[in-house]
């Protein structure tokens, strides 16, 4: 096999001897090399005498089986990025029309320009539906009342796309929507409707927002609103390559997911192909069945694992969210608004439930998003693990937004790894800070530097597509933490660029079990990088963000954007 | 119940770990008296069914000899009740065992919003022995809290365990948290099928002698009971079938006098000019207007079961002669 040294503007490895180099050889899909020129082309004749002498394409400016590629000459590599925490349905979702605030390109390439007003929305949903088949439903996605503040979208501003078909606009949080006048009757709301979570206005008729899924349910139901569908067909599983590449992504989980026989076999097909851009880690929802079978169905799906489809890790949902005020918060609780927390687990089942899967050996992840339920996790795990020694467990607490610096000593004395939720203290912390927890706790969210200063392996994530898939956006808030208000919120916990780069390499590959094979480039590891149209390091802060993903390579594989 | 209604009925069964969920929930399949009964459960998907009432399994799905099914799902509660409102045939009523911790009302509000589906009631289980420091508790009091204001029955298991002055205590406890709820005893869920699930079976209705006033329990084939009953001591029965027509407003005011120890009343009320359906759980009344009623409907038709000695039957008699 060919061996091709790509020559860069500079090579950010994750690797302490050499953090920085100009060039990288790649042979069989691997790093062979990291260095200088000289240094990487010293394995020249070892490698024409180790190689198969397959190769028929021999480039001009090489010798032998070596090919020196300039097309990097310009560009910065990284690892490819690791996305610890995201969802496949972030691919999938697309098929419905985005109408959020920020431009986003969807997996196809097409640019879909952020919409700064409802008339914006209305407008874009006016030439959506012009082109749709007469019986079917306009659904649209991603819109953020957050960011449109003068007035709530209501049912009146959708009647003006249309009374003739329904329309439901799922918000960026996917826990509300609003439908228009048909969708609310097939639904059968109107005045007389007592149902939570149907909005009524002054004059008592439904204003078309509907909060919660009791009152979705019937809009969904009715519109053939398949969420879980979207993770499932073949054109989600592609979509989300096609997600994952254009971030820069090339491991990315899926975490959460029934893996039923079928699925996981459709996945390792469609990922076994040369040409799908990335490899998946499907995790296995633990709370289908009992504990016990739960082990035995994850022992099974890791013996399934392929080269680009990982299997055999487990999740555990503890309990809801911060902003819709069901995280589970520990004393003094929330700070504006009622508490609604909710566990998603009883704490005794959750103690026994990871007491068996850490017998097993099995690897989890826990959803925990309250300073409550990572205390419980915490001590849920402390037993199971006084219990069973399980060394080299790396369970991964995920979101583990609140927890402070006495539970980040104690993740950190337990072994365990943490995946922040980077991206909330952007899309949340404003809210944080004036409602939810208060301008204290606010401040200590997702707290990156007090995980890395007691020495908790850290990894940060994006929960796209619950907020938009892009390591270097997931970066700049764990690096800037600041809001659309231009607070920043919590100064102290901002990290640097450079470690910042690594909870989105390294780091997560290393919750995953993963990081043997991925998230540094070094000798032995998969050729997975992530190709930048400039250097993370040497741009302002603040621009981190905006740095073009020219693509990526995936096992030596070039996969440009475009 | 052949009433032109077509809506599932849908039961949520809330209570903490070990309060006797699954007891409760065997029972009333071993007693599912022709209904094809589907049960979800969520806790953890452990579908502990008596074996000798299962006839095969399909997956999740556990099918019983009687014709009613039970299965996990797996924390995803709209995949769920969407299956179970598109499975054909579709079940006579729905059952949702709530996890330990579920707070009842996400689940219930589904029934209120869906039209193809009917809140039947929220039954919360406790255990007598353990609710007082289940309520104290920091991290599950809350939840514990909240499935007992969100029920219309109560059922405390292991009150036969529990000192005769220490249960009166916490039936006070657990009124103030629910004072509309109606709160029964029983041991190793043996609770009246009527009592837990409220719709009407055809039989049910047959048996209401037309134009006699009231009756007592005429008794329904028990012949299926493989065990010693015990709970046709505790309960009493109550029925009427009368021609009269009631004024709405009259039947509003009748319906919000219902004696303290009426845990259901179901039944059709002929209105002028047309018929409501009433159907009360616990302290919580609903009157629907009806299209049409099943054919041997003649007039106003309405049975109740409370517990023995705590509803006053004369009292109803006297409520619906206003
Ligand atoms: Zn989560
Ligand atoms: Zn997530
Ligand atoms: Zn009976
Ligand atoms: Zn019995």
């Amino acid at each position: 096999m060919q061996t091709v040294i790509y020559a860069a503007r500079k090579i950010i490895t994750m690797v302490p001897n050499r953090p920085e180099a100009s060039h990288v050889a790649v042979r069989d899909g691997r790093v062979l090399a990291v260095g200088s020129l000289e240094e990487v082309a010293g394995w020249a004749e070892s490698g024409q005498a180790g190689s198969e002498r397959a190769g028929s394409e021999r480039a001009e400016t090489g010798s032998g089986d070596f090919r020196l590629d300039e097309s990097f000459a310009d560009k910065v590599l990284l690892p490819g990025f690791v996305e610890g925490h995201a969802h496949m349905m972030a691919g999938g979702v697309w098929q419905f029309t985005y109408v959020g605030f920020e431009d986003r390109i969807s997996p196809e390439g097409v640019l879909w320009g952020g919409l700064k007003d409802i008339e914006a929305v209305t407008s874009r949903l006016r030439q959506i539906e012009s082109e749709l088949e007469p019986d079917a439903p306009l659904i649209a996605w991603g819109f953020d009342p957050i960011f449109l503040t003068a007035h709530r979208l209501n049912r009146f501003d959708l009647d003006q796309v249309t009374m003739d078909r329904p329309i439901a606009v799922i918000h960026s949080n996917f826990h509300l929507m609003t439908v228009n006048s048909m969708a609310l009757e097939m639904a059968q709301y109107d005045r007389n409707t007592n149902v939570m979570g149907v909005d009524r206005g002054e004059d008592g008729e439904p204003t078309g927002e509907l909060q919660e899924m009791a009152a979705m349910f019937p809009v969904m139901r009715r519109l053939k609103i398949d969420i879980r569908s979207l993770a499932r067909t073949e054109g989600g599983i592609r979509a989300y390559g096609k997600v994952c590449h254009r971030s820069g992504v090339t491991t990315a989980t899926d975490l959460i997911n029934d893996l039923p026989l079928e699925d996981v076999e459709l996945m390792a097909s469609i990922t076994g192909e040369e040409s799908y851009p990335a490899r998946l880690v499907p995790v296995l929802n633990a709370h289908t069945a009992p504990a016990e079978e739960i082990a035995a169905q994850a022992l099974a799906l890791r013996e399934k694992s392929t080269d680009k489809l990982r299997l055999g890790s487990i999740k555990i949902i503890t309990d809801g969210s911060i902003q819709g005020f069901t995280a589970r918060m520990r004393w003094p609780g929330y700070y504006k608004g009622p508490d609604h927390g909710i566990w998603n687990i009883p704490p005794e089942q959750l103690m026994t439930t990871v007491e068996t899967l850490n017998a097993a050996g099995v690897h989890m992840h826990i959803h925990v998003n309250g300073d409550e339920s990572s205390e419980v996790a915490i001590e849920a795990l402390a037993r199971a693990l006084r219990k069973n020694p399980n060394p080299d467990h790396r369970h991964v607490l995920q979101h583990c937004q609140l927890a402070d610096a006495a539970q980040f000593r104690k993740i950190r004395n337990l072994g365990l790894c943490v995946n922040l939720f980077a991206n909330h203290i952007f899309y949340f912390g404003d809210k944080h800070y004036e409602l939810t927890v208060g301008p204290e706790r606010a401040e200590r969210i997702d707290a990156c530097a007090t995980a890395l200063s007691e020495g908790v392996p850290l990894a940060i994530h994006s929960d796209a597509p619950v907020t938009p898939m892009g390591p270097l956006f997931t970066a700049w808030c764990a690096v800037n933490r600041v809001t659309p208000s231009g607070r920043v919120l919590g100064a102290a916990e901002r990290i640097s660029v450079e470690d910042a780069l690594r909870a989105v390499t390294l780091g997560p590959a290393y919750t995953l079990h993963l990081d043997h094979e991925v998230g540094s480039i070094e000798v032995g590891k998969k050729a997975d990088f992530v190709v930048l149209e400039d250097d993370p390091l040497s741009v302002d802060p603040m621009a981190l963000k905006d740095i073009g993903v020219w693509g990526t390579v995936l096992a030596g594989r070039l996969q440009p954007v475009s | 119940m052949s009433s032109g209604d077509q809506r599932l009925p849908l039961t949520v069964i809330t209570g903490y770990l070990g309060a006797g969920k699954t007891t409760l929930v065997n029972h009333l399949l071993r007693h599912a008296d022709g209904r094809r009964i589907m049960v979800l459960v969520n806790d953890f998907g452990d579908i502990a069914i008596d074996a000798d009432l299962i006839e095969s399994q399909e997956g999740d799905t556990l099918i019983l000899a009687n014709g009613c099914i039970c299965c996990s799902m797996g924390g995803d509660l709209f995949y769920a009740l969407s299956d179970a409102l598109d499975r054909q045939p579709r079940p006579d009523h729905l059952l949702i065992e709530a996890s330990g911790v579920a707070d009842p009302t996400r689940i219930s509000e589904i029934a209120r919003a869906e039209p193809e589906l009917r809140l039947d009631g929220t039954i919360a289980l406790l255990d007598a022995l353990g609710f007082a420091g289940l309520v104290d508790d920091a991290q599950i009091g809350s939840s514990v809290v909240r499935q007992i204001a969100a029920a219309d029955l109560i059922v405390v298991s292991k009150s036969d365990l529990q000192s005769p002055d220490a249960l009166s205590e916490l039936k006070v406890q657990v009124a103030a948290l629910a004072p509309t709820a109606r709160q029964i005893e029983a041991s190793f869920g043996r609770v009246p099928l009527e009592v837990l699930l409220g719709s009407l079976s055809s039989a049910e209705v047959d048996e209401i002698p037309q134009g006699c006033a009231n009756r007592d329990h005429a008794g329904h084939d028990h012949a299926h009971h493989d065990h010693t009953e015990d709970h046709e001591d505790l309960y009493s029965r109550w029925s009427l079938s009368r021609d009269c027509i009631f004024g709405q407003q009259a039947l509003a005011e009748v319906l919000k006098d219902l004696p303290a120890g009426l845990l259901r009343l179901k039944g059709f009320v002929k209105l002028d000019g047309r018929w409501a359906l009433v159907q009360a759980v616990g302290g919580r009344v609903e009157i629907e207007s009806l299209p049409r009623v099943p054919d041997h409907i003649k007039h106003t038709t309405l049975v109740a079961i409370g517990l023995k000695g705590q509803m006053d039957t004369a009292e109803l008699d006297r409520l619906f002669s206003r």
